[in-house]
């Protein structure tokens, strides 16, 4: 069995164990679809308003805050997910599960590649449930079915460059609060100084600056288009690229960590 | 493979941590196929570290290390198809049943498909947990999950099983559950074990050969007996009736003194120490030298040397005294270092 093999294989039952424990964890479950709710109806109708005044509705470029809220709330929740997914690797070693999984004939990656899946296809769950609440809302995506589909991709590749950095910190860090505290650090701000919530237009210009070169914006734009405007294969292009670059170059900087470095 | 029926063959293995501090100093050691072999010594002593290198998780600062025939460091991947490591903490997930812990191992180990089911109601039988199977694991007792972490260590049927610390922490009735299927496992699988402990009687009770370490070296191996028996042999300890004679008393002590499995007799407190080379062989010829006296003892006691003075011997220090030493906090000082650089 050559090591890529051996790889795939550990990652996948890596991948099999995250996913048998979310299953088993229903007030997860249960939270991580009350939570696209509690964005979209809460923040979704306190900011409803903005658009009866017409500078913010133009500032917004629709006149449905909601609309342009979806793509927003999608990836504030890839973003979630994958930034905190980091922790179960605490966990494992705090456990002293970790022993057993480095211990195993797996190479050291495939433990962070299956635990990436993992979270990539609970953040692809989430958003589903996102698209379907905003639907329920009266919400529709302009590009129909294969633009959801593309918005899952994209919210899927987000949750992994998220997790590849929660994961390279959690490789050094070892206990949760610790990590809690960086992440809110790293975060906040990338969230408030992004396009997901607010319109750019409406920010100083000093923000501005840093809202053009945030992860999180050209995320965001992508979506919006799908959501609002149709296909601008310029802004996708932009942002799909972008996006699967940073995804190899943090996963780069994970696989290193965890091959290298020690984890225990 | 060529191991030449060696499961193990460590050849002075140090093992330095950053810092200086020395776990491993030059420990050299063999162990044949389907030996059970306890490696026995104090908090610190370097077992842990030990069994780290043989598990493929920490490379050795110098020297050579081979578990079935292939090497800890260049191998890694094959050493770790060949053997199983149950930890000293519990490496199960208790939000998992037991059956999905065993499913994911035997995924872990690259396990045929076919043999994966067959193969986990063998073991799951083996240590007695086929009824809770579907129960997730945070149902299950200290002993049950010590037990399906054996279980795991065993489903793709490895060479070699460690055992580090199996029943630290747990009861007493717990502790000789474990007991019970690791001579199990000795009788029924006939594999190799090698287990570490610091307490005396599981090593007494479950190993063929001990290696005794402290402060990272060897400090003797060989089987508990001979361990024993080292020490030099044991002591009849007797005293007489009250009414004896003085007279019958001498003549007593001068046939035993003849008789050539007697070293040497002394007095203390009024009972009388007869030296040997092994106190239960030798008895039935000190009643045979006493036959035909008309002489009454009054007691008659045995002592054979115990492991615990064995461990003293070698040691200088009582295995069940905790007494953190300086090194000790040296070093968990400097692990503390580690963890606060890291952060």
């Amino acid at each position: 069995m050559t090591t890529l093999v051996m790889g795939l294989k550990g990652a996948y039952y890596i991948f099999w164990r995250e996913i048998k424990r979310f299953m088993g964890q229903k007030m997860r479950i249960l939270m991580s679809l009350v939570q696209p709710v509690i964005w979209l109806v809460l923040m979704g109708s306190m900011m409803a308003r903005l658009t009866d005044n017409p500078v913010t509705a133009e500032m917004i470029g629709i006149d449905n805050y909601l609309a342009f809220m979806v793509p927003g709330v999608m990836m504030m929740s890839s973003l979630y997910t994958g930034v905190f997914g980091g922790i179960s690797i605490i966990w494992d070693r705090r456990m002293g599960f970790l022993i057993k999984l480095l211990s195993a004939p797996i190479p050291r990656y495939s433990i962070a590649l299956g635990k990436i899946a993992a979270l990539v296809l609970q953040t692809i769950f989430q958003a589903s449930v996102i698209v379907l609440l905003a639907f329920m809302m009266g919400i529709t995506f302009v590009t129909g079915l294969p633009g959801i589909m593309l918005t899952l991709v994209i919210c899927g590749l987000f949750a992994a460059i998220m997790s590849c950095i929660s994961l390279f910190l959690s490789a050094s860090i070892r206990t949760p609060e610790t990590l809690f505290s960086v992440i809110n650090f790293l975060t906040l701000p990338l969230v408030f100084s992004s396009s997901a919530l607010f319109p750019t237009a409406a920010m100083p210009d000093w923000i501005q600056v840093i809202a053009r070169f945030n992860p999180i914006s050209y995320a965001v734009a992508p979506v919006r288009s799908l959501v609002i405007s149709g296909w601008d294969w310029s802004t996708l292009f932009t942002g799909m690229w972008l996006l699967l670059l940073m995804f190899l170059v943090f996963f780069s900087l994970v696989y290193y960590r965890f091959e290298k470095g020690s984890l225990l | 493979m060529h191991n030449n029926g060696e499961m193990i063959n460590v050849n002075n293995i140090s093992v330095v941590y950053p810092g200086g501090i020395k776990a491993l100093d030059g420990v050299s050691f063999k162990v044949p196929e389907q030996e059970i072999f306890g490696l026995l010594g104090p908090n610190g002593a370097g077992k842990t570290t030990l069994i780290m290198v043989l598990t493929t998780l920490l490379a050795p600062t110098g020297g050579k290390a081979q578990v079935n025939g292939l090497d800890v460091v260049k191998d890694k991947n094959r050493v770790r198809l060949n053997l199983g490591y149950v930890s000293q903490e519990l490496a199960i997930d208790d939000e998992l049943s037991g059956m999905d812990n065993l499913k994911l191992q035997a995924g872990l180990y690259h396990m045929e498909k076919a043999i994966r089911k067959p193969r986990i109601e063998e073991v799951l039988d083996l240590v007695g947990l086929s009824e809770r199977a579907h129960d997730r694991v945070d149902t299950y007792s200290g002993g049950m999950r010590k037990r399906l972490d054996i279980a795991c260590g065993l489903i793709h049927r490895p060479g070699i099983l460690f055992l580090d610390e199996p029943t630290l922490g747990l009861d007493i009735q717990t502790r000789h559950e474990i007991w019970h299927y690791i001579n199990r496992l000795r009788e029924e699988v006939k594999m190799t074990i090698l287990l570490t402990t610091h307490y005396m009687d599981e090593a007494d009770s479950l190993c063929r050969r001990i290696a005794i370490i402290d402060q990272g070296s060897l400090k003797a191996i060989d089987t508990p007996d001979n361990l024993k028996k080292q020490l030099g042999g044991g002591l009849i300890i007797f005293q007489f009736d009250q009414a004896a004679a003085s007279s019958t008393i001498n003549q007593a002590l001068g046939s035993l003194n003849e008789k050539e499995f007697v070293k040497e007799i002394t007095l203390k407190n009024g009972e009388y120490r007869l030296l040997t080379d092994n106190s239960e062989e030798k008895l039935p010829l000190f009643f045979d030298a006493l036959d035909g006296l008309k002489l009454n003892l009054k007691k008659v006691t045995l002592k054979m040397p115990s492991l615990d003075d064995v461990f003293l011997y070698y040691t200088g220090r009582q295995l069940r005294d905790e007494s953190v030493s300086r090194e000790q906090i040296d070093r968990v000082r400097s692990s503390m270092r580690r963890l606060r650089k890291t952060r």
